[in-house]
C-alpha cells in the first residue's frame, strides 16, 4: 500500500489519507497527554501503563457483546477493566502486602494476557486483530469510513475525537479538584473534595483516552503517550495548566512528525511516533532551563572558568604584595589546562602584563584581584571570630567562598570587623569602585 | 444526661485507632471547650499525628467517635482547617505559591466556580500575614523549608476556618519562620479560633501552649499546660511507656493476619 501511494502525487485523496491518519493520531495523543499529565504528577504513571494494557479484555468483551468495535459497550468494558485494575492493585497491597509496583505488574500482565486470549478466540466473530492490538494499524484508518451527516469521516478519527472531547470535559470540569487532590490528598479531603471520586474519574478518563485509539495506534503507543509527553513537559514548565498545554503540544507534534517519518521510512507508524516522542523527551532533558543537562553543564563550566581566572589574578596579586611596590613578579606555573587557558585569556584582555617571564597586574586586573583577596580575607576574619577554629583551618574554606561572596555580604562583614587585618595579620584591601 | 448549653468545639469520645489491624491509639477521651492554643505532645510513635487524622476522618476509627461543634465533621467542613506535615506532599509539584494558597478557598467555591478577584485578594492578604507576599508567583520547590511551611499556613488562613489542626508545623523550620508561624497561630487564638498543634519539643510547649494533651498511645493527661507537664506525667509518657499496649497492638495485628 505504501509503495503504491509514494510521495509523487499530492492529489486530493492522497492528502486526505495523510490528514485523516495524522488527525486520528493527534486527537488520540492529545487525550492521552492530558490524562497522562495528571498521572505523572501524581506519581501514578505505572498505574497508567497498567490501565493502558488492562483495558484490552474489557474492549474485547465489549466488542463481542456489541458485535462491533466501538460504541458504548466497548467504552464501558474498558472503563470497568481500568477500575478493576486500580482496585485489584490496591487490594493486592492491602490484603496480600504486595508492593504497589509488583501488584500493578501482576494485575496488568494477567489482564492483558487474558485480553489477548479472548481476542484470539473471538477473532473469527469480531474484526479485532491481535497484531493491531500491539502495533496498531494507523495506515488503514483512512479506508474505514463512516458518514456523519453529509461528511464522510474515518471511523477511527471520529472515535478518537469523541474520546478526546469526553476526556477534556471530564478533566476540565473537575480541574481544580484534580489539581488539589494530586498535590495534597489529605488536605483536599478535609475541605470536602471527594478525593476518591476525583481519582476514580481520572482513572476512568485514562481508560476512555486509551480506548479512543486502541485499534488505530496499539498498546505500545498508548503507554508512551500517557507518560512521555507529560514527563517532558514537567521538565520544561512548572505550573499545572502549562504542563498540560506543553504535553499536549509535544504529543500532537510527535504524532504528526512520527507519521510522516514512518511514511518516509515505510515502517510502522505507531512505533515511529513513540520513537519520535522518546527523542523529544531526550531533547527536553538536554535543554530544559536550569535543570537540563546542558544548562547545568554550562553553569558548571562557567564557574570553573571564573574560578581559574580569579585564582590566577589573586595569586599574582599576593606575590606582588609580598614583593611590595607594585613590582613585576616571576610568572607562576599554571597547573592545569584550564589555568593555562585562563593565563592566556587574562594576558589577551590586558589584565595581566607579561614581559619576558615577569608578570604584573594592570589596573583592571588589580581591581578584580583585590575583590577576590578582599573576599578571602574577610571570610577568614569572620570565620576566625565566629567559628573558633585553629588558624590553619581558615584558608581552605575561604579559598572557595572568595568566589561567591557578594558585595553586600562583604560590606556586612567589614562593618562587623571594623577594619583591622585578617587573622594572619595581613591587610584587607578596601572595596574597589 | 443534662443537655449542654453549647457543645465542645472538638470532642473525642473513647477513640481507638488502628493501622492495618494494629491499634496505635487507645480509648482517647478528650474535649476541648474553648478557643486556645492547644498542644498535642508526646514521644515518637505516641499517636500524635494519628489523633489529628482520626479527627479528620483520614484514618478509620475502630472505636468511639469524634465530633466538631457537637456534630459530625461532614456537616461543618468549612469550619475546620488542616495542615498536614510538610513532607507528605511533593514540593516539585507544578504549582506556584499563589496556586497553593488559593486551594484554601476551593472548599467554599465548589467544583465549578473559579477563584475570583475576592479570593485572590484574600490569598494575597494571607500570604502577607505569613510574610510571603513577595514570592507569590514562585514555584513552591524553590522555597526554603520554613517558607514552604508558611505557604501551608497561608492556605489554612485562606480557608477562614474556626478550628485549625496543624501537624508538626514547626519541624525542620528555621528560627525566623518558627517565630513568624507561632505569631500567626497566636493571632488566630486571639481572634477566637481553636488552634490544635502537634508538636514534639517539650521545652517550647511550656512557653507556647495554653493547654496540652500528653499522649503515649493513650491519653496520659490533658488540661492547662502547667498542670499537665508535671514530672510525674512526663515520666509516665516518656520513661514509663506502657509496653503492654505496644505488645498487645502487635498481638492483635498478628491474630488478624492468621485468623
Amino acid at each position: 500500500m505504501n509503495e503504491a501511494a509514494g510521495w509523487m502525487l499530492p492529489d486530493a485523496g492522497h492528502l486526505a489519507f495523510h490528514a485523516w491518519s495524522m488527525a486520528t493520531a493527534a486527537a488520540f495523543s492529545a487525550a492521552c497527554a492530558l490524562v497522562g499529565s495528571f498521572l505523572v504528577v501524581r506519581r501514578m504513571s505505572l498505574l497508567g501503563d497498567a490501565i493502558a494494557h488492562a483495558v484490552l479484555p474489557g474492549i474485547a468483551i465489549g466488542a463481542l457483546a456489541g458485535g462491533q468495535l466501538g460504541g458504548p459497550l466497548v467504552i464501558g468494558g474498558a472503563v470497568a477493566a481500568a477500575l478493576l485494575t486500580a482496585w485489584s492493585t490496591r487490594l493486592l497491597r492491602t490484603a496480600a502486602g504486595l508492593a504497589e509496583d509488583a501488584g500493578a505488574g501482576v494485575v496488568f500482565t494477567t489482564m492483558f494476557a487474558a485480553g489477548v486470549v479472548i481476542v484470539t478466540l473471538a477473532a473469527a466473530r469480531v474484526d479485532l486483530d491481535p497484531e493491531c492490538v500491539l502495533f496498531g494499524s494507523l495506515e488503514l484508518v483512512a479506508f474505514d469510513l463512516m458518514s456523519i451527516g453529509r461528511l464522510m469521516m474515518p471511523r477511527a478519527t471520529v472515535s478518537a475525537v469523541a474520546m478526546l472531547a469526553l476526556v477534556a470535559v471530564a478533566i476540565g470540569a473537575t480541574w481544580r479538584w484534580q489539581v488539589f487532590t494530586a498535590f495534597d490528598t489529605p488536605a483536599a479531603c478535609v475541605v470536602g473534595v471527594p478525593v476518591a471520586a476525583v481519582t476514580a474519574l481520572l482513572l476512568t478518563a485514562t481508560a476512555v483516552a486509551t480506548v479512543g485509539g486502541f485499534e488505530a495506534v496499539g498498546a505500545v503507543l498508548v503507554v508512551s503517550m500517557l507518560v512521555v509527553p507529560a514527563a517532558a513537559a514537567e521538565l520544561l514548565v512548572h505550573r499545572m495548566h502549562r504542563v498540560v498545554a506543553v504535553a499536549i503540544a509535544l504529543a500532537v507534534v510527535a504524532a504528526c512528525l512520527g507519521w510522516l517519518a514512518a511514511w518516509a521510512c515505510n515502517t510502522n507508524a505507531a512505533g515511529m511516533i513513540a520513537v519520535v516522542l522518546g527523542g523529544m523527551y531526550g531533547l527536553a532533558a538536554l535543554v530544559a532551563p536550569v535543570d537540563g543537562v546542558l544548562p547545568r553543564a554550562a553553569a558548571g563550566i562557567n564557574l570553573a572558568w571564573r574560578v581559574a581566572r580569579e585564582d590566577w589574578l589573586a595569586q599574582i596579586w599576593r606575590a606582588q604584595e609580598e614583593l611590595g611596590g607594585g613590582r613585576a613578579v616571576p610568572r607562576p606555573m599554571p597547573r592545569s589546562l584550564l589555568e593555562r587557558a585562563a593565563v592566556w585569556w587574562l594576558w589577551l584582555v590586558g589584565q595581566v602584563e607579561d614581559r619576558g617571564g615577569l608578570v604584573r597586574l594592570s589596573v583592571a586586573g588589580r581591581r578584580e584581584a583585590e575583590t577576590v583577596v578582599r573576599s578571602h580575607r574577610l571570610w577568614e576574619a569572620w570565620l576566625g571570630r565566629h567559628a573558633d577554629l585553629p588558624l590553619d583551618h581558615l584558608h581552605p574554606p575561604a579559598e572557595w567562598v572568595e568566589h561567591h561572596l557578594g558585595a553586600a555580604v562583604r560590606q556586612r562583614i567589614e562593618a562587623e570587623m571594623a577594619g583591622g587585618p585578617d587573622p594572619h595579620g595581613r591587610e584587607i584591601p578596601p572595596e574597589s569602585g | 444526661m443534662m443537655p449542654q448549653p453549647s457543645p465542645p468545639i472538638v470532642e473525642f469520645h473513647d477513640v481507638t485507632v488502628a493501622y492495618g489491624g494494629r491499634p496505635v491509639l487507645w480509648n482517647v477521651d478528650l474535649a476541648i471547650e474553648q478557643a486556645c492554643l492547644f498542644g498535642v505532645i508526646g514521644p515518637n510513635g505516641a499517636g500524635k499525628s494519628t489523633l489529628l487524622k482520626a479527627a479528620l476522618g483520614l484514618v478509620p476509627v475502630v472505636g468511639g467517635y469524634v465530633r466538631f461543634f457537637g456534630t459530625s465533621l461532614s456537616r461543618v467542613r468549612g469550619r475546620v482547617g488542616y495542615v498536614p506535615q510538610r513532607e507528605t506532599v511533593d514540593w516539585d509539584f507544578p504549582v506556584n505559591v499563589m496556586d497553593v494558597v488559593l486551594m484554601g478557598t476551593y472548599g467554599r467555591l465548589g467544583w465549578l466556580a473559579r477563584p475570583g478577584r475576592r479570593e485572590r485578594a484574600l490569598a494575597l492578604e494571607c500570604l502577607d500575614r505569613v510574610g510571603l507576599a513577595d514570592v507569590a508567583t514562585r514555584q513552591i520547590g524553590r522555597l526554603s523549608g520554613g517558607q514552604q511551611q508558611r505557604v501551608f499556613l497561608a492556605r489554612a488562613l485562606a480557608q477562614q476556618a474556626d478550628v485549625y489542626l496543624f501537624d508538626e508545623p514547626l519541624a525542620g523550620v528555621d528560627a525566623r519562620s518558627q517565630e513568624r508561624i507561632f505569631g500567626v497561630l497566636a493571632a488566630l487564638r486571639d481572634a477566637g479560633r481553636l488552634v490544635i498543634v502537634v508538636h514534639h519539643d517539650l521545652r517550647m510547649a511550656v512557653a507556647w501552649f495554653d493547654r496540652v494533651a500528653l499522649l503515649d498511645m493513650r491519653l496520659v493527661a490533658a488540661g492547662p499546660t502547667q498542670e499537665v507537664l508535671t514530672p510525674e506525667h512526663l515520666r509516665r509518657a516518656y520513661a514509663g511507656r506502657v509496653e503492654l499496649l505496644d505488645e498487645l497492638g502487635r498481638a492483635v495485628a498478628e491474630r488478624g493476619r492468621t485468623a
